[in-house]
């Protein structure tokens, strides 16, 4: 079998790793993430010194630890203290948990670059404080963190391969399996690792869209 | 304007969206009871069905048929069958080598068929069901690297091996320096590309090896005496393993073990 016609033959059951694997792990930790990490932002923000305790401990954690080592905790740890979770669960817990941290700053620094005159004018015409927070803060902070909160989620994409190390068979699994069959390993890596690109261009371009979308938000 | 109102709401929406996530979390991953599975003789994972580790990216003992179909090899289908003669359904949980021991000990799988070479560390700790493997270690080398004829040769030169195998702890031993690789295909690379000076593996690997790729330039300088693989158990599955041995044993004289060797080796790799 020639290189090319192992490539060729690899990239359907790469692509479709990838599809059923990758990006559903992604896309789920991102979103559940993305709630964590707001909520974790608020608390960060907030003048209770428990509540903003809390989310510092719980950031410095998430920042100041190996990704996989958080994956191990979840499948291989929870075990021993009787709480046993299935690979796919884990593997969206811990990236979750993850992002959680990672987006919980980009929030809080996006909700700090709202110039502090949008808060007053919202109590002006009446607005009580959730009001002013959900209606006029956030979408302008929204419009600052798409492209930081990018950077976490186009990572997210590729970090989501550590996933393989606790069952789950995403594409770099795949990757794994065939280059063990053919020892071809750099070829196949490299191949999986293209396709990984392809996904990150295509959220590239997704960016882009909201980050037109998101500009009505911002006060010119 | 009051400040209190404020907190009040950001402490809600904080407390509600953590709420939120944990909610999601456990609805997600609902922790699989382990008293369901505590009730049959075995103290199997699953009532019912053998759940075996196995790695699925160690040709030919457990791997993928053209890289991506189904898993086969010769490991997996001696579990299977086992767990035919146990009258059990049989389910591969698919590993990394260096993950595996850690998720037999947290009781995710209940046995490892994955070449497990028994040895006096492992026997500490785990149960072994009687050998489906017998066949030596060897020392693989470039063709026409002289400087390494033996074990004892391997002082101070560097092998490529995966961490917690059973030829790390051999090269080890031999004084090596170890480079940790993912398998045995990187384990080539690093020596084709005189990265390494060697590396350790099974005999049957690199017969395998030699069968996929006529035209390498590798050579075998030395074997250690056969060591035996076999299916390997937490110590408290002592219920299971006299089952698998009898089933073992079955096969054994039934020839299927002998038919299983033929068919990835060409020969019985049994005894």
């Amino acid at each position: 079998m020639t290189e090319w016609q192992l490539a060729l033959d690899s990239f359907w059951p790469l692509l479709w790793g990838g599809i059923s694997g990758t990006i559903p792990l992604a896309v789920a930790s991102f979103a559940l993430g993305l709630v964590l990490a707001l909520g974790v932002a608020l608390m960060r923000l907030s003048r209770n010194r428990v509540l903003s305790g809390i989310a510092r401990f719980y950031i410095s954690v998430i920042r100041g630890t190996p990704l996989l080592v958080q994956l191990f905790v979840i499948f291989y740890g929870m075990p021993s203290i009787g709480i046993t979770i299935d690979p796919w669960p884990s593997a969206i817990i811990a990236f979750s948990l993850n992002v959680g941290g990672y987006a919980a700053e980009v929030i809080r620094a996006a909700i700090l670059s709202v110039p502090k005159g949008q808060w007053e004018a919202g109590y002006t015409i009446g607005m009580s404080p959730g009001t002013t927070l959900t209606r006029l803060i956030l979408p302008q902070a929204a419009r600052v963190s798409v492209p930081p909160l990018s950077n976490t989620f186009i990572s997210l994409v590729k970090d989501t391969s550590l996933a393989s190390l606790i069952l789950v068979t995403e594409m770099f699994r795949v990757a794994q399996e065939i280059a063990a069959f053919s020892r071809e390993f750099l070829l196949i890596y490299i191949e999986a690792a293209l396709i990984y690109w392809l996904f990150c261009l295509v959220l590239s371009s997704g960016q882009n869209l909201l980050e037109k979308r998101l500009d009505r938000y911002v006060a010119h | 304007m009051s400040r209190a109102p404020r907190v009040r709401t950001l402490l809600g929406l904080a407390a509600a969206s953590v709420a939120v996530v944990a909610l999601a979390a456990c609805s997600s991953g609902a922790p699989a009871s382990s008293e369901a599975a505590g009730d049959d003789e075995y103290g199997l994972v699953k009532a019912g069905t053998l759940t075996v580790a196995t790695e699925g990216t160690y040709p030919p003992f457990t791997y993928h048929e053209g890289g991506a179909g189904d898993l086969v090899g010769y490991d997996v289908e001696v579990a299977e069958a086992v767990a035919d003669k146990l009258g059990l359904e049989i389910q591969f949980e698919e590993t990394q080598w260096d993950a595996i021991f850690a998720g037999l000990d947290a009781g995710r799988f209940d046995v490892i068929a994955n070449q497990v070479s028994i040895n006096p560390d492992r026997e500490e700790d785990y149960l072994f069901s009687t050998p489906y493997t017998v066949s030596p270690s060897v020392v693989v080398v470039n063709e026409g690297d002289d400087s390494i004829s033996s074990f004892e040769d391997l002082e101070g030169k560097t092998t490529a091996q995966s961490l917690t195998s059973n030829f790390y702890q051999l090269a080890v031993d031999a004084g090596a320096n170890v480079e940790a690789v993912e398998g045995w295909a990187q384990a080539v690379a690093l020596l084709e590309q005189g990265r390494v000076d060697a590396t350790v593996n099974d005999k049957l690997t690199y017969l395998d090896y030699l069968k996929q790729t006529p035209d390498a330039k590798l050579a075998v300088v030395a074997e250690t005496d056969p060591s035996e693989s076999a299916l390997t158990f937490t110590k408290d599955k002592t219920a299971l393993v006299k089952a698998v041995d009898e089933a073992l044993a079955e096969l054994r004289d039934e020839g299927v073990l002998a038919e299983l060797g033929e068919k990835y080796f060409g020969e019985d790799v049994s005894q």
